[in-house]
């Protein structure tokens, strides 16, 4: 078998509080292959933003190794772009000077500059926006502007943390589906933290399904749902309907388990 | 609470001014005042007439202007130029913050004109000492400023710099500065406001021109008249200013309160 482009190794994250420790993450331990698109599920609380930071190199793990392409991880770096829940744009730039910013930071070419940005555009829609600023477009053409902007750096990985969280549910349609052509078209590895179990079925290859207290990881499993999905295409479908449900099912004993671990 | 709208609100505060300068002239062509305590609005035009032909005690009127403008806008616009960075770095580094906080919060609550016999020993009574006066009063109050508005950068927009390949130094002009904007500039006219109130300190300085000194010299002569018009000029420029900041911000931090 070949090495896997990103490996965590019986990682744990204990958060220090005051006194108080609290194990985020426990005994993670993931491969996962070049060109992946992987969903971390899992309820709020359960660590699958955590292990997007340790790989972005925000955080450190408490113990364990994190490597991406054989490279272990210490700090944030070109090679792993990061969208968040909210847009972090840069409202004294335009839409396409948002875009451009990474390309201008790691000193390309200006041809190169202008034909990625071009492309970017048209691939997000947002052609006729270019010039606009960030506080006059509207929140789901900020994450388009912060989907380009990812994309143009041509990351290792792609790490989303909630992206489209925050928006409602038409543009979120929209939305997952400029991001799957945009990965049909590059096959970047894509790391995609959601707790909606439709999005993580629309999107994915592969889910791990997460739990809490501490966080570790339930179960991993394989979608096999042929591309080009949409979400009405694969509602109906044997394998959502039952891939779904074994989610539930597992996410119910979890919360049963909370309940005790609560009182 | 109703709206109005900006032409609206500006003819309402033109007929308040309108009407305050008419009951002052009345009060005065009444002589329910004494006019050596409180010359009427024609008398003050009078007067502006004369010190634009006579200037003020050997200096022409124009020269006090001058030299008061030119003493706070130099000092300033040095204050700007190391308290914004200076604070910048405070409100991202708590070692440098620790280091040098106890100091600013010290000097800040100090009026400055606590500091004359300081200054006047330390620098003479030549410029060092005024240009010294407007310095520290606008310079402490921008790196209060700088530092809270630093502070106040989202994280986010760090970490996405960050995974861009940024380093320290380039987030700092790249990310914080630009980013802190609104703030400076709101920073700005208050800290200008309160070096604009220090002038009048700097020039009790062994002054022998500047608005200050005039308006000082004025009042031991009671020259109300002039004094009255030294207020005046002080008021007027540093409304001009505090306008020229605003437009400023519109121009450089158009997201001011949009984003």
């Amino acid at each position: 078998m070949t090495q896997p482009f990103i490996e965590l190794n019986n990682v744990q994250k204990i958060f220090k509080q005051n006194k108080t420790e609290n194990t985020v993450l426990q005994d993670i331990n993931l491969k996962i292959p070049e060109g992946q698109f992987v969903c971390l599920l899992g309820p709020s609380g359960c660590g699958k933003s955590t292990i997007l930071n340790l790989l972005a190199g925000f955080e450190k793990p408490t113990l364990g190794d994190i490597y991406v392409d054989g490279q272990p991880i210490s700090a944030p770096g070109i090679d792993r772009a990061v969208v968040f829940q909210q847009a972090q744009l840069f409202p004294w730039l335009t839409v396409k000077e948002n875009i451009q910013f990474p390309l201008k930071q790691s000193k390309a070419e200006s041809k190169y500059i202008t034909e990625q940005t071009e492309y970017y555009l048209e691939k997000t829609g947002l052609k006729k926006f270019e010039n606009h600023r960030i506080w006059q477009i509207s929140g789901g053409m900020k994450q388009r502007v912060a989907l380009a902007r990812a994309w143009v750096m041509k990351p290792k990985i792609l790490l989303m943390d909630e992206p489209f969280g925050a928006l409602d549910a038409q543009t979120r349609i929209l939305m997952q589906e400029t991001l799957t052509q945009l990965w049909q078209d590059n096959k970047t590895t894509v790391l995609f933290v959601t707790h909606d179990i439709d999005e993580s079925l629309l999107l994915a290859d592969r889910i791990i399904l997460m739990a809490g207290h501490p966080g570790r990881i339930a179960e991993d499993i394989q979608v096999n749902l042929r591309r080009a999905r949409t979400i009405e295409n694969i509602a109906p479908q044997q394998e959502f309907i039952e891939t779904k449900k074994h989610i539930l099912e597992i996410m119910r004993k979890e919360v049963s388990r909370m309940i005790d671990y609560i009182h | 609470m109703i709206q109005l709208n900006p032409f609206k609100v500006k003819v309402i505060s033109t007929l308040s001014l309108i009407t305050f300068v008419i009951i002052w002239q009345l009060v005065c062509t009444f002589k329910l005042v004494s006019p050596i305590l409180l010359p009427s609005p024609l008398q003050i035009l009078d007067t502006v007439l004369d010190l634009f032909k006579n200037g003020y005690r050997d200096a022409p009127f124009y020269q006090h202007i001058l030299v008061s403008t030119a003493r706070a806008f130099f000092a300033f616009f040095v204050a700007i130029l190391i308290g914004v960075p200076l604070g910048l770095l405070m409100g991202r580094s708590p070692v440098f913050n620790a280091i040098l906080d106890p100091f600013v919060q010290f000097l800040r609550p100090i009026p400055k004109i606590a500091l004359i016999p300081l200054v006047v020993v330390w620098l003479g009574i030549g410029e060092e000492s005024k240009f010294f006066l407007i310095f520290i009063a606008t310079f402490l109050s921008v790196i209060v400023g700088a530092t809270a508005a630093s502070q106040n950068v989202p994280y986010g927009l760090i970490q996405a710099a960050q995974t861009m390949g940024l380093g320290k130094t380039a987030i700092l002009f790249r990310v914080i500065l630009p980013s802190s904007l609104p703030e400076i500039f709101t920073t700005i006219r208050l800290s200008i406001g309160i070096g604009w109130t220090s002038l009048i300190a700097a020039e009790m300085v062994a002054a022998t021109s500047g608005l200050g000194w005039m308006i000082i010299n004025a009042g031991s002569y009671l020259r109300t008249d002039v004094v009255i018009v030294g207020i005046i000029l002080l008021g007027t420029i540093g409304f001009i200013l505090d306008w020229l900041i605003v437009k400023a911000q519109q121009k450089w931090a158009p997201w001011t309160g949009k984003a």
